[in-house]
């Protein structure tokens, strides 16, 4: 019961004293946040070690009226394995932020807010009931915020964090008004509570629907799906590290939690072949968008977009375990990717263009090979643990769901293979296609980039061979797995050729690749990929023309030329009287028309009272 | 205690015309709102949790009832200790910037606002009401900006009618009960009581502001110094919400059911109309203004639920809308005062030049867009949760606010504190003297600190409407 305090409390203690200490020397912060993940980690471990039934934690944050609101602590096998994630890959994160950050003049606010971050999480994922849950959301929204515009002096970072900070809000406010609909409805914030009220059938089939929605709208906002997801591509804008943080231990993962924290609800509520929908349609937007990007760090994140909704779809599907398996299994390879990602980076003179680099095999092979081992698994190509998470979503669309959302699901699921190979080729083999980078190119240090990176390439080969354990874990409940005979097979097949045209377009045969882009069909189809479909350009369309210059210039108008006109009218005519009673425009005029007008209010009141007497 | 009434008023004229130009009056001005607030406390303290602290009758004129009965209840007692915090931060706000008639002002405010919390009596109520706007004239327009006089008139004349409303109404009520002591008033006596009801409501409305009464506001916040941008929302905000709940609806509750649907209404629309006009605002302080009205729809909602939790949440809310726009208001009036000017998109950068009063800022924003552990999210949340359960599952509309809050807040976090470094903050010397960045500090913890731990003020606050237990106004 303590350690899960701990767990609550270190973080944010953590950041103050390591903003505190960093001020005095700047080495201090890091050691400080290193140490504090390590505590966490090793917190969540102990629990971990010692689990054997939920631990309930019930306290009562503040009443008002007659109303009660808790704030209590919950940690079972599902908000373990989160735990494990934020902690294990966020002390991961900072180990790698050693060499990362080193040369970043702000190094106690970076690590403060990452370790604000992670609280945030451990609060979500903790939490008892739906109101801590929402604190611990929006903490870590607010840090996301921070993070992604970290470097806020200039203009991109600073509109990216505008941009995640809003997109994500658009979808809070849905769980803001759900958390009191379901307050009023079934008279409980409490996750378990609400899953039985809603498997017995308590709470009114239209609410329950609804408030399904609303919370997984949120989830969308959160989670990076369509069509809120554009601010997941623009968080690209902050640190590397920061990136691998959202979108491999903490943040993204939130939106999928919260869904299966309420799968029974969530089941009752009839509303998962929508949530499978959305996810298939972000999948293929995501993988399809991820194949032209010429950013790694974009292409990572498409690809992020496109395996969260696998695991939307996972759940979607009907399959608590199948969902969550996959999260944890992404949460841990695409931490791996980005920070590959950012070794790269940091090592090739801050260069993200693909299209600059080429050849580093040879200049950082450790690293290579542990990209190598993350892309595998991205791929889902056997034993890593991606194989095992993805397939059984694919397949288990098949079963469950319909044919349109399994096609997606399919197509999506394969193109992973094509990005990521298209990413790793043109990273690390050929020719470098620009000299000055290549040469620039220093290799990374073994222990504090190599090292972690080497963990969890470990640990993606790991999680392969215990990936029934996990979904046992995770829910003990039978997992009704759905088997595919002919799939496995196809799949292989049909991956083998992508990797074929891969590395026929992007290593052997360019010239025939240019060829075939300058196409104009295939031109507008790449704009259109490239842009994201223009999701975000179309939003930014709405929230500006409509809303801001629609809406509220409007309603700007009316108060300036209506409201305001005709209130003016009244002192104006105040002061013409006294004009006209000979006295000048200064001070004393106003005063003496409201002495005036205090005048007739004594008098009216004299005239009642005589009235009365 | 009804020296404490009227000694400001002599004393600080006195004050001032012995002491003169003197530091000596901001000292005795800032130990005497010291004092006002341990005394609020002291007052808490003793105050039964049901019914009135009697502090006796003074003044009397039995011919028609204008006597000055002081008591106080759980909900007075909270808003003078509001008050006069408020007064104690103000002061150090104005610290180094302000001449001696300054303080000697301030002073003089007291003395009537106290009145104002205190009293039972309408007529006395009425006399202290308008009282207080003497000095807020005279600040105002002395310290006030170009279109000071302009502002000042506005605000004057505005308020005066909404009074001669309120006037109106008070002596209805004296003709059908045959008092002016609320404490002797009955529904069940008043003939007319809607029509008073109306009366009251449009006089409150005006100083909350609600719309469409709303537009002396961003006029007069802009005029006005900033820390009488505090006052004008802490103080005189919160009398027009502490009048509405006194009178409005604790004295006619019947009343108040008739029209709960009238109020929502009018809270809803303010809450968005406001929201859209802080959106489209590029003047940060008129921006602030608006969010502030924004947030006062928020509390007329809260009161229109009539409920023990609902009016609970309205006085929370009050309290942290106090806290959150105070230093908003500040901070814009200092960066007016040092850049020159008061449009978003002259500035930029803030974070690099100041980052401490950045902070603040960003603390006092986030308190407004309702984030958690803030106190803006704990009256929000109250606010949501009273609403839907008095009024059904539309009012989930109210999380429509947090939207609008949260864009032009973050916008103006983009525009101001961060981006690139802009020529007119790059020049500008953002020093503050220590009292100054000290007032700032403690509104910035006062608002994380009491949106961490809220029942530290909910319990005060559950004991001041405790009498609505079940529902029963």
């Amino acid at each position: 019961m303590s350690l899960v305090s701990a767990l609550i409390w270190l973080p944010f203690i953590g950041a103050i004293v390591t903003f505190v200490l960093g001020k005095r020397n700047e080495k201090l912060a890091f050691w400080s946040a290193y140490l504090t993940s390590g505590l966490l980690f090793v917190f969540a471990l102990i629990t971990f070690v010692g689990f054997s039934e939920p631990i309930v934690i019930e306290t009562t944050w503040f009443s008002y009226g007659e109303i009660v609101v808790p704030f209590g602590f919950y940690i079972d096998s599902l908000a373990l394995v989160m735990l494990l994630i934020a902690t294990g890959l966020g002390f991961l994160d900072i180990h790698f932020s050693h060499d990362y950050m080193a040369s970043d003049p702000h190094q106690p606010r970076y690590y403060a807010k990452v370790l604000f971050f992670i609280g945030g999480m451990i609060v979500l994922v903790s939490a008892k009931e739906l109101t801590g849950a929402f604190v611990g959301w929006e903490l870590m929204g607010l840090a996301s915020y921070w993070l992604i515009s970290f470097w806020h002096h200039q203009k991109a970072p600073a509109d990216a964090g505008v941009s995640a900070f809003l997109f994500t809000k658009m979808g809070d406010i849905f769980l803001f008004a759900a958390m009191g609909l379901l307050f009023v409805a079934a008279g409980s914030f409490d996750f378990q509570t609400l899953n039985a009220l809603a498997t017995q059938g308590t709470i009114h089939p239209t609410l329950l629907y609804t408030v399904a929605l609303f919370i997984f709208i949120a989830a969308i906002g959160k989670s990076g799906q369509f069509p809120l997801f554009p601010w997941l591509m623009r968080a690209m804008e902050g640190p590397t590290t920061v990136s691998a943080l959202i979108h491999g231990a903490t943040m993204v993962n939130s939106g999928i939690y919260i869904v299966a924290r309420l799968f029974d609800f969530y089941v009752a509520s009839q509303t998962l072949l929508i949530i499978a929908g959305v996810g298939a349609l972000s999948a293929f937007i995501g993988a399809s968008s991820a194949l032209v990007q010429k950013e790694m760090k974009k292409i990572l994140a498409y690809s992020t977009m496109s395996h969260l909704s696998l695991a939307f779809i996972g759940l979607g599907a009907g399959s608590l375990a199948m969902g969550m398996a996959h999260l944890t299994n992404h949460a841990i390879f695409k931490a791996l990717l980005f920070l590959s990602a950012g070794a790269v980076i940091m090592s090739a003179a801050h260069t993200k263009d693909i299209f600059k680099l080429g050849g580093l095999e040879r200049k950082m092979p450790l690293v290579a090979l542990f990209m190598l081992v993350g892309a595998m698994s991205l791929s889902g190509i056997p034993p890593f643990s991606g194989f095992f998470s993805k397939d059984a979503i694919i397949a288990s669309t098949i079963a469950n769901t319909s044919t349109l959302i399994a096609t997606f699901t399919f197509v999506a699921g394969l193109l992973s293979i094509a990005y990521i190979t298209r990413l790793w080729v043109m990273l690390f083999l050929g020719t470098p296609r620009n000299e000055t980078i290549y040469h620039k190119t220093t290799a990374p240090s073994n222990f504090w980039i190599a090292l972690p990176l080497g963990i969890m390439a470990a640990l993606t080969l790991l999680m392969g061979f215990y990936q029934e354990e996990l979904k046992h874990f995770i829910d003990a409940k039978e997992a009704h797995e759905a088997h595919m005979g002919w799939l496995m097979p196809l799949l292989f097949v049909l991956m083998a050729l992508l990797v074929g045209v891969v590395y026929l377009f992007y290593f052997r045969r360019a010239d025939v690749r240019d060829k075939l882009a300058a196409q104009p069909l295939m031109k507008s189809i790449h704009q259109v990929l490239f842009n994201g479909y223009y999701i975000e350009k179309m939003i930014f369309w709405f929230a500006h023309t409509m809303v801001v210059q629609g809406i509220a210039r409007a309603i700007f108008w009316f108060d300036r030329y209506v409201v305001d006109a005709f209130i003016d009218a009244v002192p104006k005519i105040a002061k013409s009287i006294t004009d006209t009673l000979g006295k000048t425009h200064n001070v004393a005029v106003g005063y003496q028309s409201s002495v005036m007008l205090l005048g007739v209010v004594i008098v009216l009141f004299v005239l009642l009272l005589k009235g009365l007497v | 205690m009804i020296w404490l009434i009227f000694l400001p008023l002599l004393i600080a004229p006195l004050l001032y015309l012995i002491f003169g130009k003197t530091p000596m009056v901001k000292y005795f001005t800032l130990g005497y709102f010291v004092f006002l607030l341990l005394e609020s406390f002291a007052l808490l303290g003793t105050t039964p949790p049901s019914g009135y602290l009697e502090l006796g009758s003074f003044l009397s004129v039995e011919a028609f009832d204008f006597v000055l009965d002081l008591r106080i209840d759980y909900l007075s007692a909270i808003m003078l200790i509001l008050t006069s915090a408020l007064l104690v931060l103000v002061t150090l706000s104005s610290w180094s910037q302000m001449s001696a008639s300054y303080f000697a002002l301030l002073l003089f405010f007291s003395g009537p606002i106290f009145g104002v919390f205190a009293t039972t009596n309408l007529l006395w109520f009425f006399i202290f009401w308008e009282l207080t706007l003497v000095p807020m004239y005279f600040l105002v327009g002395i310290w006030g900006g170009e279109r000071r006089i302009y502002a000042a008139v506005k605000f004057f004349l505005y308020t005066h009618v909404a009074s001669m409303l309120i006037l109106l109404a008070f002596f209805i009520l004296y003709k059908e009960s045959g008092y002016f002591d609320i404490t002797m008033i009955k529904e069940s006596m008043i003939g007319s009581a809607s029509l008073v009801w109306w009366l009251l409501f449009i006089g409150f409305a005006v100083k909350m502001p609600i719309f469409p009464f709303h537009t002396w506001l961003p006029d007069a916040h802009v005029q006005a110094p900033a820390p009488i941008s505090v006052l004008l929302a802490g103080v005189l905000l919160k009398m027009g919400a502490y009048a509405m709940i006194r009178f409005a609806i604790l004295l006619l509750p019947h009343q108040a059911q008739n029209f709960a649907i009238v109020m929502v209404v009018l809270g809803v629309i303010t809450l968005v109309y406001a929201g859209f006009m802080a959106l489209y605002e590029t003047h940060l302080k008129k921006m602030i203004a608006y969010s502030s009205i924004s947030h006062m729809g928020l509390v007329l909602i809260a009161i229109a639920t009539l409920s023990f939790d609902g009016l609970g949440a309205a006085l929370y809310e009050m309290i942290a809308h106090a806290f959150i726009i105070s230093p908003l208001f500040l901070i814009a009036g200092i960066l007016h005062h040092k850049t020159g000017s008061w449009q978003m998109h002259d500035m930029g950068g803030l974070m690099q030049k100041a980052p401490y009063l950045s902070a603040v800022f960003v603390i006092a924003g986030l308190g407004a867009l309702g984030m958690p552990f803030t106190m803006g999210f704990i009256g929000e949340f109250t606010i949501l949760i009273s609403a839907i359960k008095s009024f059904g599952y539309p009012l989930a509309l109210i999380a429509l606010g947090s939207i609008i809050a949260a864009s032009y807040m973050i916008w103006s976090y983009r525009r101001v504190i961060y981006g690139e470094l802009s020529a007119l903050v790059a020049q500008s010397d953002f020093r503050l003297g220590g009292v100054e960045f000290g007032a700032l500090v403690i509104f910035a913890l006062v608002i994380v600190i009491l949106g961490i731990f809220p029942h530290l003020i909910f319990e005060s606050i559950n004991t001041a409407f405790a009498q609505f237990v079940g529902g029963a106004l």
